[in-house]
């Protein structure tokens, strides 16, 4: 398999912190990866150095042998349009979602290319495939749904366009256990061809199902884990 | 409360709700609060002004005084000032977005950047046309019409239908189409924007340009009551700024009802004798700020009944 993404020496963080600390790490095309590390750890900080939207950073991130790393101090989310249409899906921590749009709305949001916006009827069906309890709340303004609907319309929203990379921030974060493992099973039968980074703090729900899964503590990657056993 | 005092409110309620419903928007997708927005709404009447003044002899020269000549002025009033102001949407952006829209404290610096725009455009149409007030030609002519026994004037209907008319297109465009879309997610979400693929760049500039287009709209239709002067638009901008907060900042329909109930306070304040017109801005200023002591995220929060 091809290398789809090479970082070497990532620094990043927010004004005078420094949350990341030259971080090396090559993802294959097709990969699902797991992000291990407890909280604060920067799991975050790195899904978003990859799109730009830390405070700082520096570093070089090459994406499909293109460089759109460097070094920046200002600017925070200037490239990120860029670098989502480039082909990297984002589902970020907290859903940023748009509480006064419904859910059909939200996931047209999603449709950001030509031909995703030309067939996003179809597109907004293969997400309600994927995730059914949408399919009723299609006109429900995203604002009134439960967090377990919510993390569905996002994770939904970054599927609308066929990404070659999807970054997934905490996929399980504040839902209860079993809406979590439906929206993990959501995830794992998803029919994408792209290479997928999972931050997760609940390293049992990655177990089995990634391809290989990283440590990160205090800002430094700690090697492969493997696949860790949980009782 | 009579037909007249009903007329006499929406008129001013139309008003501010052009100007209030462009600083809601710009200030909460973009993130500028926009203090030139006085400046874009006096360039707007001037332009107006000069363009009927040149186009007027001619139009009168071709068609004389037949009805088709006074459609012909009426657009080219209200088109010479949607355009004029949107081009002062582009000037904006040019000085006040695009330099510093990535740097530390931009809603400040903006703020500063386009108070001083104002400034120097209010003293720049002072130094180029002098003080004196301007009259533009009437494109609602001068009648009036008998409903119920009031007399109601043709500037103020035409008023109420043509701010009625520009702010439903605004309200189908944002609702309806792609860029709108876009414009309403930016509003709700600024970080889900960017993550949609929604570029704060690219999307700034049609915005700044149709609400730079509603204050336009707001001269052309002002200019039909009263006169353009060089500091025509300071009143419109208070009022539309506090509007806009009175209705929550970012939300369209409560700065239409916060709009609508200052130009009826107003209307009605002005009419109870022993207050009047004095008390008017008095009023107005002690009802915004009770409601915000209230309700401190304004009209829109009684409607807003989802959360982040």
């Amino acid at each position: 398999m091809s290398e789809l993404l090479e970082i070497s020496k990532l620094s990043a963080g927010y004004g005078p912190l420094r949350v990341l600390h030259e971080i090396d790490l090559t993802v294959r095309a097709g990969e699902r990866l797991g992000l291990v590390g407890l909280n604060g750890h920067g799991k975050t900080t790195l899904i978003r150095a990859l799109t730009h939207m830390t405070g700082w950073q520096q570093g070089s991130i090459k994406f499909e042998g293109d460089e759109i790393g460097g070094s920046r101090s200002l600017g925070a989310g200037r490239r990120t349009p860029a670098l989502v249409k480039r082909g990297i899906g984002v589902a970020p921590q907290g859903d940023a979602i748009f509480p006064g749009l419904s859910v059909r709305k939200h996931l047209e949001c999603g449709a950001y290319t030509r031909s995703a916006w030309r067939e996003r009827r179809d597109r907004i069906d293969g997400v309600f495939d994927i995730f059914p309890p949408l399919r009723p709340l299609e006109h429900a303004l995203v604002g009134k749904l439960s967090g377990g609907e919510r993390r569905m319309v996002s994770i939904g929203r970054m599927l609308m366009t066929e990404a070659k990379l999807y970054l997934i921030d905490e996929p399980s974060l504040g839902l209860a256990p079993k809406i979590s493992a439906s929206v993990m099973e959501a995830l794992w039968a998803l029919p994408v061809t792209g290479a997928m980074i999972i931050a997760e703090q609940n390293v049992s729900l990655l177990t089995g199902r990634t391809d290989r899964m990283i440590g990160l503590h205090a800002g430094r990657l700690r090697g492969d884990v493997g696949h860790v056993e949980l009782a | 409360m009579d037909l007249g005092l009903i007329v006499y409110a929406l008129n001013l309620g139309a008003i501010y709700a052009l100007m209030a419903v462009g600083i809601s928007i710009l200030w909460s997708s973009v993130g500028i609060i926009n203090m030139s927005h006085g400046a874009t709404f006096a360039v707007s009447g001037y332009a107006a002004w000069l363009v009927t003044g040149a186009v007027k002899p001619l139009v009168a020269a071709t068609f004389g005084k037949t009805v088709l000549a006074s459609t012909l002025m009426a657009g080219t009033l209200v088109a010479s000032a949607l355009i004029t102001g949107a081009l002062c949407g582009v000037i904006i952006y040019l000085l006040a977005f695009l330099p510093i829209h990535d740097k530390p404290n931009f809603q400040v610096r903006a703020l500063i950047i386009t108070l001083g725009l104002n400034i120097a455009s209010v003293q720049g149409l002072l130094w180029m046309f002098g003080p004196r007030n301007r009259g533009l030609p009437k494109i609602f002519g001068f009648g009036r019409w008998e409903v119920w026994g009031t007399k109601i004037r043709f500037d103020q209907a035409g008023t109420i239908v043509g701010a009625a008319v520009i702010m439903g297109l605004t309200l189908a465009w944002l609702r309806y189409s792609r860029r709108g879309l876009e414009v309403r997610a930016m509003m709700q979400n600024a970080e889900g924007a960017a993550y949609s693929g929604i570029s704060r760049q690219v999307t700034a500039l049609p915005v700044l340009m149709l609400t730079g287009a509603l204050a336009g709209m707001a001269a052309a239709l002002l200019s039909q009551t009263i006169f353009v002067s060089p500091t025509a638009g300071v009143i419109p901008l208070v009022k539309g700024l506090t509007i806009a907060l009175l209705g929550g900042l970012g939300s369209v329909p409560g700065a239409l009802i916060g709009a609508l109930l200052v130009g009826f306070l107003e209307a009605i304040v002005g009419a109870i004798p022993y207050l009047g017109q004095r008390y008017v801005l008095f009023a107005t200023f002690l009802f915004i700020i009770a409601v915000l002591i209230i309700r401190p995220r304004g009209i829109g929060g009684l409607l807003d009944d989802t959360r982040e």
